[in-house]
C-alpha cells in the first residue's frame, strides 16, 4: 500500500514538474500576468517548428499522466483490490 | 651443558603454541585480570575504582526505583546518519534549484529604477500577513453614536490590528507551556495552532488581493472563514484519532518522553 501511495507520489511529483517547465514555455505569456501555466497557446501550432510540436505535445501528456498516475495508483488499484477481496470472501 | 640440552629435547613438545587461548587469557570472563587486581588493591586505583563502583551502583538503583523508561536508541550519531541525510536532501534541493533556473523561461530583470516608482508597491512575502492587516477597512465599524462616523481612521485601525495580532502571538506561550509533543495530545491547541497558520496564509492572499483572480468580497469573507473552519476540522479529526487510538487507556504510551 505504502509502494502505490510512493508510486503515484511520484508520477504526480514528476510530471508536475515537468508539465510546469513546459506550460512555463508555451502557456505563460507573462510572469507578471494573473493566468500563468494556464492561458492559451503562446505559440501558433500550424506554423510551429518540429521541436515546439513535440515540447506542446509531451505538456499535455505530461499534464494528463500528473492526473491520471495519482488517480490509477490511489484509487483504482486500490479499489480494484478492495473489490476482489470482498468477491473471493463472498465466495468462500 | 649436556642436562641443558637433554632439558631442551624434553620440554620441546610442551613449548609447541597453543591455539585455544589457554594460559595466556583467563578461563573465563569472571577471573580479574592481573591489571584488574591491581586496579581494585593499590591505592590510588583502587579509590577511584571504588567511586565508579559506587556511582554505577546508585545510578542503577535509581533506575529500577523511578518509572524511569530505558530505550535501546536514544539518537542516530551525526555520522554517518544525520550527515549523509542531510547531504542528500541538500542536493535534492540544490538540483532543483539549478534544473529550474536552467530549464524555466524567467530571466533576471533589468536592474530597479530608483527614480520610478513601480504601480504595485509590496513588502517582502514574509510581511504579507502584516500588509494585509492594513486592508481590514470594511471590519472598522461605524458606530451610530458617533452618527455614522468611524471612530479612528482606517489605517490607524489598521495598525492597532497589528498590534492585537502580535499580542495574542505573544501570549499564547503563557496560556499553553507546550509541554505536548504530539497534536493528539492536546487537540485544542493543535487546533488554535492550525487556525494560526492557515490565517497567516490567507491573510496574506488578502494583502496582495489586486494579482488574485478572485473576487474581492469573497476572498476577504473566506480570510476569516477558512482558519475557523480548518481549525474546526483539526479539532475534530484529533478529537477522533483519540478514540481511534484508545488515548485515555494508552495515555502513559502517548505521554513517554525520552530520558533527559
Amino acid at each position: 500500500m505504502t509502494d502505490e501511495f510512493v508510486k503515484g507520489l511520484g508520477i504526480l511529483t514528476g510530471a508536475g514538474l515537468l508539465w510546469m517547465v513546459l506550460a512555463g514555455w508555451y502557456r505563460t505569456p507573462s510572469f507578471g500576468s494573473t493566468e500563468q501555466l494556464v492561458a492559451p497557446l503562446t505559440v501558433d501550432t500550424a506554423n510551429a517548428t518540429l521541436l515546439n510540436l513535440v515540447a506542446i505535445t509531451l505538456m499535455d501528456v505530461f499534464f494528463w499522466l500528473a492526473l491520471l498516475g495519482p488517480l490509477t495508483f490511489w484509487v483504482l488499484i486500490p479499489a480494484g483490490r478492495q473489490a476482489r477481496k470482498a468477491v473471493e470472501e463472498r465466495r468462500s | 651443558m649436556t642436562d641443558d640440552t637433554t632439558t631442551d629435547d624434553r620440554e620441546a613438545p610442551a613449548k609447541t603454541p597453543v591455539a585455544d587461548g589457554s594460559g595466556i587469557v583467563a578461563p573465563d570472563d569472571e577471573t580479574p585480570t592481573w591489571r584488574e587486581r591491581k586496579e581494585r588493591h593499590v591505592g590510588l586505583a583502587r579509590l577511584t575504582y571504588e567511586y565508579f563502583e559506587r556511582a554505577r551502583r546508585e545510578d542503577q538503583d535509581l533506575r529500577t526505583e523511578s518509572d524511569y523508561v530505558e530505550r535501546d536508541v536514544l539518537a542516530f550519531p551525526t555520522w554517518p546518519h544525520e550527515t549523509v541525510r542531510n547531504l542528500s536532501i541538500a542536493t535534492f534541493f540544490v538540483g532543483m534549484i539549478i534544473f529550474l533556473s536552467a530549464t524555466l523561461p524567467p530571466h533576471i530583470g533589468d536592474p530597479a529604477n530608483p527614480s520610478s516608482t513601480p504601480a504595485i508597491i509590496l513588502p517582502d512575502w514574509y510581511l504579507y500577513w502584516s500588509f494585509g492587516l492594513l486592508k481590514l477597512n470594511p471590519l472598522n465599524p461605524e458606530l451610530a453614536v458617533l452618527g455614522g462616523q468611524k471612530i479612528m481612521a482606517d489605517r490607524t485601525y489598521g495598525v492597532l490590528a497589528n498590534v492585537v495580532v502580535v499580542s495574542i502571538i505573544a501570549v499564547v506561550p503563557f496560556l499553553n507551556k507546550g509541554a505536548a509533543r504530539r497534536p493528539v495530545e492536546q487537540p485544542f491547541w493543535a487546533a488554535v495552532g492550525v487556525f494560526g497558520v492557515v490565517f497567516a496564509f490567507t491573510i496574506s492572499l488578502l494583502s496582495v488581493k489586486n494579482i488574485i483572480p478572485m473576487n474581492v468580497d469573497l476572498l476577504f469573507d473566506l480570510t476569516f472563514l477558512a482558519p475557523v473552519v480548518t481549525g474546526m476540522i483539526t479539532y475534530a479529526v484529533l478529537k477522533t484519532m483519540r478514540e481511534g487510538y484508545m488515548y485515555d487507556l494508552n495515555r502513559r504510551y502517548y505521554r513517554l518522553r525520552p530520558p533527559k
